[in-house]
């Protein structure tokens, strides 16, 4: 073999006569790109990224094609080149049409990997569901019941019929893993020996603790209540959140290994001093906007007016008091329609929620408002209270004896005019007033941090505010006016959403770990990606051709005539047929090659603008699923002939009509002949996700995959074989290593694709005995105890060679090596076979 | 394998896979790897593209079969004619390795006198075969260059199953085909760890790496290391089970990870000794008709749940890994009988797959330099000497395992049941190229459903025209130990006179129908050839 020398990017390098530019440089583990290349192969029309400037040499050429020479000086990086590759790849780009992420991935404020727990569910993987939810969102079963579905408003499936429901699916699968009491068994990081103090043990601090735990950090939350959960537990009412539901998920949470200290007021019983003495390397404030915005009109005091947070806590924790027969309750905002909702089931008969706009300004969820009016709360809208009394009447003038508790005296509203920002701001109408008595009132105007600062020490009194009563943090980095003390949630954000707090809460923990480690963060998801419509007006009617009518399932609830009765949960949840059926509807906008399109590698790494270089905007080609394990969508291809060329068995083909003026490929065709064995290459050769296995459709976004290289379980030949595993599922099984015996990257279908049988639910997963001719489950201990005493009983009556073993062909050396060893010496006979000759 | 350890030394493949790139001409005698090995069966192909020559021996009209060079469509069952008379052929015109057998074997008089008896003329009349077409692939044969033979399952499966392998090994030596890069004799195995599971001794006539049970140093060696006196008396095999428990001679049955209720040929038979037996106990990851019979079952972790090694069918050791959990209190093999042995008083400790590769490779001298850091990069083919040993790619390069090649010639008998008035036409069974044995394991898999959604007899349009069968008909095909049906498919794949059905869907259990006669030697069963009648019937 002679050899030739040469220099790549200054690097001499001694490489075979006969190769191409892109061979030698690969060898001497140069990357060069490119998109079409299969050993000595390309496309008809090549990719041109593999270009590489050559001294002496005016233009690029393209290495795929150019063999190495001796003496050649050969540059692969340069900024030149990068603006040819830019440029092609904008080209390539913009023939490529399909989705990378989801909209509902997209929308959702915890950027979750909806489309993957969907189709987790839809293939019966409840578990590995759960587990996707949890890389993001450590409090599923109560977001799950109480999140106002970000995610639902962009589903696509909106252009069909109606939404997916995503959260009752959520729900489905936490619910489903605590009634089978699923251990999820996440995995927490090497411990680092930092200590983390968390102060409040609500979503913020919960997900905060979570989240650095799993990392290996020491966290401990410290909680003024005597039990955790913050809001979810003395903010939303059973009936939203049930009491067992909840402490399920507290301690799922715990199971990471955080400790609790409960009943310790910040500020009375412990100071950010001491724990700065105690040796905490970093504080979280997690204390949420518990207090409610007083109700600053005369009357507003009295012990009758409450206030929303401690209306809900007394009911919360079961105090037992009379609201009388008629309540009202101030606001419109979330709260307060949980506050009117618990008063219904307080045996107050009437209870009124009062306004100052219309509905459909209300802050409050349309939906939750419409759950309120369905149990009979009333709303008087356009007024507003101007003055409370009780009713003997000594307050006010205005105040008229009456038989109810309190007098409330209430002015008409009006919208003003816009103001600078086009918001209108109601206005009293003068001379309007009105009256009503009530029992009881409650107020729900909003909720803040503090109330004018922290108490109880130095560094608590340093903590700077905002004007709105809440902390002042770094949006950035979670920091606060004190070093090494952290916070979000809604103690900086005032009241948010439970997944929004989840989100605040993460990012924080990712802050206080990088910086606690002095460490960088991790990147940010990039934002790129390809789309068929950012929003609905863009999307193309034809993406949906062939899609049938098929409405969402209903979620079954307790009529309201019932379940004012009580604080049992409203909502029922999905059974398993019916989060089966309702997953089924998800249209998979997602593409299932998201962890593995070279395109969208590419697009990244040379920072291409796809919004400015045009992409596709409708579909040109049928999808074909025609294929028992492929799918086809070659709205994704680009013509790398990649599967072509890849395919061992010359079994398919790619064709395009023709090449257009800026050299593109239309018209294309693809079409597997009667040579194809399914053995599934080509899908996993595919760059970008045109060919896709179809049994591999959950998408894997940005979740930790583990490569486990095997041996296939079936014939002889012993394929190597790659396991993608996530959590503890097997995501798609690849060939392995092109260069590796005895398969060469080789597989058949089987080894490819027939390995569904691990996961089944018919595996055995207790020993089963026979009691009163059936099998019946029993523990390993009673198990084992049957097996050796009858096997003893046998040796003992008819000797050692009436036992007779079977071993497996299909299990390992290990196992049959023990199982001839156990015949031969604890049994004491040659009787031991397998069944090579099956 | 039984056979290639007599003649050579050793019972395994003598070749690579990796081999097909240099061999010259493919000698394929009842192997259709395209079914049944197809990563292997992808490279015979990519052979042929570049030039190799192909012989197929099989009944059945193969893919190979439809690309070979020469293609002898014998009568099933009577290969070992045809062995026998390729042999006469290079003996008659001098065609034979005279220096390799000089050098290298013994015992050639022997061969020499049995292939006589066998001419072409006279072996055309057992095979179907004319005698030019055994000239001819005589000669090809024996031509000079680099020729392997193949052989699966379509030679061992049948009580003269080792004949025919003796017979394989009896030709390659006598044209010296053997110990060379791209020759060989090479036994396809039928499972992932066949290899393995007689390497380490689930035998009942060897101890672990093929000791011998009279081998008095060797028990020495085992009873020290392992503590305990063993026993000398030869086992029964496993085919032979049933009749013994029928006899109430064996009473107590540990199966691990089989399903003889579905896998044994005559598996009526199976059936009720498993409801005589006094004791049963399965380990199993399914709940499998052998289970439901079972006394005990015990829940085992399956190959993506444990760590270990398989042997693949070129010898080649293998890491399988952990990659997921076993389903609930699920455990591997291994620690269950960890545990079962401690219960039962005696101490296998063992805390890991690689502590118990570490006590094989201390007695297997083939494994003896394999250890699981170096097949973290790569398999290793034994024999393996010690650690710095590459492996062994191909065997028997300079002298044969037992030092010289045992020609063992083997004279022509009949199959046991060959078609008569009753039974008129014959039987033989193959793998579905998507499935795998009775689909317990890839029936769990939906698109395998849609490649494969039944087993179709298939049925040479001859016989369709004559019997009256059309195309997706239901047949009842009945043999003398039962009955099933399936659908027909009318193709020319099949020779006329016989039905092939593949055996992998157990909603059509073709076992039913084959023969439990076994072996002289290995035991193994007539699973490739018996007597049926066939009925169209109404549509179940």
């Amino acid at each position: 073999m002679s050899t030739i020398n040469l220099e790549i990017n200054g690097m001499e390098i001694v490489a075979e006569q006969g190769l191409t530019i892109l061979d030698v440089a690969k060898r001497a583990e140069i990357h060069i790109p490119t998109l079409c290349a299969v050993k000595d192969k390309n496309s008809e029309v090549p990719c041109g990224l593999c270009v590489v400037a050559i001294d002496g040499m005016d233009e690029p050429v393209r290495s795929c094609v150019a063999l190495a020479k001796d003496g050649m000086k050969i540059q692969t990086d340069t900024a030149d080149l990068k603006k040819v590759r830019q440029e092609k790849l904008a080209l390539i780009s913009s023939t490529h049409f399909g989705d990378c992420k989801a909209p509902c991935n997209l929308t959702c404020p915890g950027q979750i990997n909806v489309q993957g727990y969907i189709a987790h569910i839809s293939k019966g993987q409840y578990e590995e569901a759960l587990r996707l939810v949890m890389e993001r969102n450590p409090l599923p079963f109560s977001v799950g019941r109480v999140c106002p579905r970000f995610c639902e408003t962009r589903c696509r499936r909106i252009l069909v019929d109606e939404p997916v429901s995503i959260n009752h699916l959520k729900r489905f699968v936490a619910d489903w893993c605590m009634l089978n009491n699923v251990d999820l068994k996440i995995p927490r990081e090497k411990l680092t020996g930092k200590r983390v103090a968390v102060i409040g043990g609500g979503p913020t601090g919960l997900t905060t603790a979570f989240y650095l735990a799993r990392k290996g950090h020491n966290v401990t939350i410290f909680e003024a209540n005597p039990k955790l959960g913050g809001m979810l537990r003395y903010g939303l009412p059973d009936y939203k959140i049930p009491r067992d539901v909840l402490d399920f998920e507290m301690n799922m949470i715990l199971r990471m290994g955080i400790s609790v200290r409960l009943s310790q007021k910040w500020g009375i019983d412990f100071t950010l001093q001491d724990l700065k003495d105690q040796g905490y390397d970093a504080i979280m404030l997690a204390t949420g906007a518990g207090i409610d915005k007083p109700l600053e009109i005369p009357g507003g005091r009295l012990p009758q007016v409450l206030s929303a947070a401690n209306f809900l806590k007394d009911v919360a924790v079961g105090k037992k008091r009379d609201y009388g027969h008629r309540a009202a309750v101030i606001g419109g905002n979330n709260i307060a329609m949980e506050v009117a909702r618990s008063l219904l089931r307080q045996n107050v008969d009437e209870v009124t929620i009062i306004y100052p706009r219309s509905q459909e300004e209300m802050p409050a969820n349309q939906r939750i408002i419409r759950e309120a009016e369905k149990e009979g709360v009333q709303f008087l809208l356009m007024y507003s209270p101007v003055q409370i009394c009780e009713s003997d009447g000594t307050n006010a003038s205005a105040c008229k004896p009456g038989d109810a508790g309190l007098t409330v005296e209430l002015v008409r509203m009006k919208l003003g005019e816009p103001d600078a920002r086009g918001n209108r701001q109601p206005e009293a109408i003068p001379g309007t007033s009105n009256i009503i008595h009530v029992d009881t009132l409650v107020s729900s105007l909003g909720q803040m941090a503090c109330y004018e600062g922290f108490k109880g020490g130095k560094l608590e009194e340093a903590i700077e505010i905002t004007p709105k009563n809440t902390i002042k943090a770094s949006p950035r980095d979670f920091t606060t006016s004190i070093l090494g003390v952290y916070a979000a949630g809604d103690a900086v954000n005032g009241t948010r959403t439970v997944i929004q707090s989840v989100v605040a809460a993460r990012r924080a923990a990712e802050n206080i770990h990088a910086q606690i480690m002095d460490v960088d963060k991790a990147p940010a998801d990039n934002r790129f990606n390809f789309t068929r419509g950012k929003s609905f007006d863009q999307v193309n009617l034809s993406n949906f051709d062939g899609i049938n009518i098929k409405l969402r399932e209903k979620m079954p609830e307790r009529p309201p005539e019932t379940c004012t009765q009580d604080f049992d949960e409203v909502k029922l949840g999905f059974n398993e047929q019916m989060a089966r059926r309702e997953a089924e509807r998800c249209l998979e906008c997602g593409c299932s090659a998201f962890d593995s399109c070279d395109l969208k590698r590419l697009d990244i790494e040379y920072n291409v603008n796809i919004n400015k270089t045009g992409m596709g905007v409708k579909p040109v080609y049928q999808k074909d699923n025609s294929h028992p394990v492929i799918r086809v969508d070659l709205n994704k291809c680009i013509f790398c002939q990649t599967c072509m060329n890849s395919c061992e068995y010359d079994a398919l083909e790619v064709t395009a009509a023709r090449v257009d003026d800026n050299g593109t490929a239309q018209g294309l065709k693809l079409s597997f002949n009667d040579k194809c064995v399914n053995c599934g290459k080509c899908a996993e050769s595919c760059t970008t996700g045109a060919l896709q296995k179809k049994a591999a459709y959950v998408p894997i976004v940005h979740e930790e995959v583990k490569e486990v290289r095997t041996t296939c379980p079936y014939c002889g030949a012993g394929c190597q074989l790659i396991f993608k595993v996530k959590g503890n599922t097997i995501m798609e099984v690849c060939g392995a290593e092109e260069h590796l015996a005895p398969n060469y990257g080789a597989l058949c279908v089987k080894g490819r694709f027939a390995h569904d049988f691990v996961g089944h639910k018919n595996r055995l997963k207790k020993p089963l005995v026979r009691r009163n001719g059936q099998l019946v489950e029993t523990t390993w201990e009673d198990a084992l105890e049957i097996v050796a005493r009858n096997l003893f009983d046998l040796k003992a009556m008819y000797g050692p060679d009436s036992i007779s073993g079977f071993s497996c062909a299909r299990a390992s050396n290990e196992e049959n090596f023990l199982m001839q060893k156990f015949m031969r010496t604890v049994i004491g006979t040659n009787n031991i076979e397998h069944c090579a000759r099956l | 394998m039984a056979s290639l350890a007599l003649t050579f030394g050793s019972g395994a493949m003598t070749n690579s896979i990796a081999d097909s790139k240099k061999t010259d001409l493919f000698f394929m005698v009842g192997s259709n790897p395209d079914t049944s090995h197809p990563t292997i069966g992808l490279r015979v192909h990519q052979a042929v593209d570049r030039g190799a020559k192909l012989i197929v021996v099989d009944p059945r009209k193969t893919k190979l079969a439809e690309r070979a060079d020469l293609w002898l469509r014998i009568n099933p069952g009577t290969d070992v004619a045809l062995l026998n008379s390729m042999m006469h052929v290079i003996l008659e015109e001098d065609l034979w390795d005279k220096k390799f057998v000089e050098d290298r074997t013994e015992d050639f008089d022997e061969m020499e006198r049995v292939a006589k008896k066998y001419p072409p003329e006279m072996v055309e009349k057992i095979t179907g075969l004319p005698a030019d077409q055994i000239r001819q692939a005589a000669r090809m044969y024996a031509a000079p260059g680099r020729h392997a033979t193949f052989h699966g399952m379509g030679i061992t499966h049948y009580v003269t199953g080792t004949d025919r392998v003796k017979s394989i090994a009896n030709l390659a030596m006598l044209c010296g085909k053997v110990g060379v890069e791209g020759g060989g004799c090479n036994p396809l195995r039928g499972q992932n760890n066949v290899q393995g599971a007689c390497d380490v001794g689930a035998l009942f006539n060897s101890l672990p790496g093929y000791g011998s049970l009279d081998n008095v140093d060797l028990f020495a060696k085992y009873e020290k290391l392992w503590n305990v006196k063993l026993p000398r008396r030869p086992g029964k095999p496993a085919t032979e089970v049933w009749d013994n428990v029928m006899t109430g001679d064996i009473r107590g049955l540990y199966i691990f990870g089989e399903d003889p209720a579905v896998a044994d040929p005559n598996i009526s038979h199976v059936q009720s000794a498993l409801e005589k037996a006094d004791f049963v106990v399965v380990q199993d990851i399914f709940l499998t008709k052998t289970a439901e019979m079972a006394d005990v079952v015990l829940p085992a972790a399956c190959y993506a749940e444990k760590d270990g090694t398989f042997t693949c069918t070129e010898r080649r050791v293998q890491r399988i890994r952990k990659a997921v959990d076993p389903p609930g209190e699920a455990k591997p093999d291994w620690q269950i009988f960890c545990n079962l042995s401690k219960k039962m008083g005696y101490d296998m400790n063992y805390s890991s797959a690689e502590e118990i590769f570490e006590e094989i490779r201390l007695l297997l001298p083939q494994y003896a330099g394999i250890t699981y850091k170096r097949l973290d990069i790569q398999g290793l083919q034994w024999p393996v000497p010690n650690e710095d040993h590459p492996g062994t790619a191909v065997l028997h390069t300079e002298s044969f395992t037992r030092g010289r090649g045992l020609f063992i010639p083997e004279d022509y008998m009949p199959p046991v049941e060959l078609a008569d008035d009753e039974y008129p036409m014959q039987f033989t069974t193959g793998r579905d190229l998507a499935r795998y044995n009775f689909s317990s394991m890839t029936g769990k898999t939906r698109e395998i459903d849609d490649i494969s959604p039944e087993c179709f007899a298939e049925v040479n349009p001859e016989d369709a025209e004559r019997l009256g069968i059309k195309e997706k008909d239901t047949l009842r095909l009945t043999s003398r130990r039962g009955s099933v049906t399936l659908r027909a498919t009318i193709t020319d794949r099949s020779q006329p006179g016989t039905i092939f059905a593949t055996y992998n869907h157990i909603e059509s259990l073709v076992n039913l129908l084959t023969l439990d006669a076994l072996d002289r030697l290995s035991r193994t069963p007539e699973y490739k050839l018996c007597a049926i009648k066939v009925a169209v019937v109404d549509p179940i």
